[in-house]
């Protein structure tokens, strides 16, 4: 299996994920090649791909032409983090810049899979790997943060009177942040469904500014 | 003929343009090919308390420094001070951003130029320890940020006033254990890099400038020239001057209309800074110091931890600066703040816009220095020159 690492306009952090999976990285060269990985490697060629990892987000004429080539050469293309599947927080600018674009991924090529996460997770990482390299495509659990929370046992942040997007953002984190008592700023992007209205008034009744949260919202999420 | 070589094992996204004739090098610049990331734009209008989880996102390697740079701007605007305990625990988090950041640099960028291989991976086949060496030191580095920062990248805990959370005794007894069992790595990586023969260049640069403080994982509000100049860092924009550039998305600063040294060199006493190539033996001696650095706060706090986690953050009208040395420079942020703690203003200047000058200026050396030189060998020493800063 070939594979392919490419970083448009991001912060390198989900390609560094690669380096952070250690033991499972060296396993998992057994089974696949990387052919094409600049952060780490020399001599990178650009051929033929089984599944190319596409970190960042569109933000000028070079990064689309390095997407659309990518596009022709693998044969599934991954979203690798909240910049590629979203457009990330680069693109929460409120003034707009002249002539200034940050798109995700999907709205400029055609994608198979999203891997969101701000950085994506190690074990996340990890475990679509592993179903890429059998041939099968990874999947998202699309339940909110609140309810990897119920199972790790973590005192609800909005209930102490904080702000926590937990109740709208897609799981699949494991929920860390709350763990350490710091409400959710909603990297993964939406849950299904997500209810913004609920959530606005939530906050609001806890006595937290509407403009506060509508701007915490919109983080990681582009405003339409 | 001009060619565009983009740069590969660098974090950023960097390139070097050559100018060809006759199968030599003429004219050769550094420049960075992603698109503008506008983070000055995008903290505009958003409230304090968001500011670090925006700018962490500047970097996925140096996370850590540009979080506490803007949070020690957001106090400095506010007036909040914080407990020296506070301090250390921050300084214990940078210990394992070092730790990271700098066996990364070190062991998977830089040594495969030095032993000649064409990657890490490539060099493992021969030099298995040396990889299995750096992937232990930075699981300690990211262990460290995980714990007190909340995730391995862009952890949240950090945050103005403090941290919203601490890690218990037995965490910080963990961290101690830890850097004891590195420590031997840590040593030999700097004996590995004290015995290695680096390439003869001597620098354009004649100015360095620092954090005035004992060492990285000091902060300071002070910052010194080498050439004796000290100044606060309410007067950085006054002798760091920033320009744009038609052929690089990153800015390109001067001090005195002349480029400058940041980072472990310009740090690091007692090796000789006008070799760019000492850098990767000032930065092995820098993973030492944030091994010992580090390990000395964690068995405090394994001892007894901090009594407070976080101080009061009232947020009022001004502005900030803050400055902290990042793994490669000097790093400066700067805001400005409505009375509710609302974004009006940003600055920030980055190591890496910081050394583009001096990169920019020994390339062009390089390639007046060896006229002769075929365009293949040229790439190569210009390629291992650049990755000498780490960019």
């Amino acid at each position: 299996m070939h594979i392919g690492i490419v970083g448009l306009t991001g912060c390198s952090g989900c390609q560094c994920q690669f380096l952070n999976i250690y033991g499972g990285l060296s396993k998992l060269l057994e089974r696949a090649k990387i052919d094409y990985f600049p952060l780490l490697q020399d001599d990178n060629v650009f051929e033929e791909f089984d599944v190319i990892f596409v970190e960042g987000s569109v933000t000028c004429g070079e990064d689309k032409e390095k997407l659309k080539l990518a596009r022709e050469k693998a044969r599934v293309l991954v979203a690798l983090g909240s910049c590629a599947c979203y457009g990330g927080i680069q693109a929460s600018i409120e003034e707009t810049a002249c002539g200034h674009f940050c798109l995700p991924v999907s709205e400029v090529v055609e994608v198979d899979c999203k891997l969101p996460g701000c950085p994506v997770g190690v074990e996340r990482l990890l475990e679509s790997m592993a179903f890429l390299v059998n041939g099968v495509k990874p999947f998202e659990y699309p339940m909110t943060v609140c309810h990897e929370c119920r199972i790790n046992e973590n005192d609800c942040i909005i209930l102490k009177g904080g702000i926590c997007q937990g109740p709208i953002t897609l799981s699949g984190c494991g929920a860390p942040c709350p763990q350490m008592g710091v409400g959710c700023v909603g990297c993964r992007g939406d849950s299904d469904f997500p209810n913004y209205e609920a959530f606005v008034s939530l906050c609001e009744s806890k006595g937290i500014p509407k403009e506060r949260v509508e701007k915490l919202l919109f983080l990681f999420r582009r405003r339409r | 003929m001009k060619i565009t070589d983009v740069l590969t094992r660098v974090e950023g996204h960097a390139a070097v343009e050559l100018v060809v004739k006759d199968g030599k090098v003429r004219d050769v610049k550094i420049r960075f090919t992603e698109g503008k990331r506008l983070f000055e734009l995008v903290v505009k209008g958003k409230f304090y308390q968001e500011i670090p989880v925006i700018v962490s996102r500047i970097c996925g390697i140096c996370y850590v420094s540009h979080r506490l740079a803007s949070i020690f701007a957001v106090e400095d605007a506010f007036g909040v001070e914080v407990p020296e305990e506070i301090t250390l625990l921050r300084s214990l988090l940078v210990a394992g951003e070092f730790l990271e950041s700098h066996a990364t640099a070190l062991y998977l960028f830089s040594l495969p130029d030095l032993f000649g291989y064409r990657s890490a991976v490539e060099m493992a086949k021969d030099y298995p320890e040396h990889v299995k060496r750096a992937l232990r030191i930075r699981e300690v580095g990211n262990h460290i940020m995980k714990t007190i920062g909340g995730k391995t990248i862009h952890g949240e805990n950090t945050t103005v006033g403090g941290f919203y959370s601490l890690p218990e005794r037995d965490a910080f007894k963990k961290i101690a254990h830890m850097l004891e069992e590195i420590m031997l790595d840590v040593r030999e990586t700097v004996t590995l890099f004290r015995s290695l023969e680096y390439p003869d260049f001597s620098s354009c640069h004649d100015l360095e400038l620092r954090l005035d403080a004992e060492g990285f994982w000091q902060f300071s509000d002070h910052l010194s020239l080498s050439d004796g100049r000290r100044f606060h860092k309410s007067h950085y924009e006054e002798f760091v001057v920033e320009e744009e550039v038609s052929y690089s998305t990153a800015k390109v600063s001067r001090i005195d209309g002349k480029p400058f040294l940041v980072g472990p060199l310009a740090r690091v006493r007692g090796v000789s800074s006008s070799n760019p190539f000492n850098d990767d033996l000032a930065r092995a001696l820098e993973l030492l110091y944030a091994a010992e650095r580090g390990l000395a706060i964690a068995e405090r706090f394994a001892f007894e931890l901090p009594p407070v986690s976080k101080v009061e953050v009232r947020p009022k009208k001004g502005k900030g600066f803050g400055v902290k040395e990042a793994p490669r420079g000097v790093l400066y942020h700067s805001y400005t703040f409505d009375e509710d703690g609302r974004c009006v203003n940003a600055n920030i200047i980055t190591p890496t816009s910081q050394l583009q000058a001096v990169i920019g200026e020994n390339l062009r050396l390089l390639a007046r220095r060896e006229p002769n030189l075929a365009y293949v060998e040229f790439r190569k020493r210009a390629e291992s020159l650049v990755r000498a800063y780490d960019p």
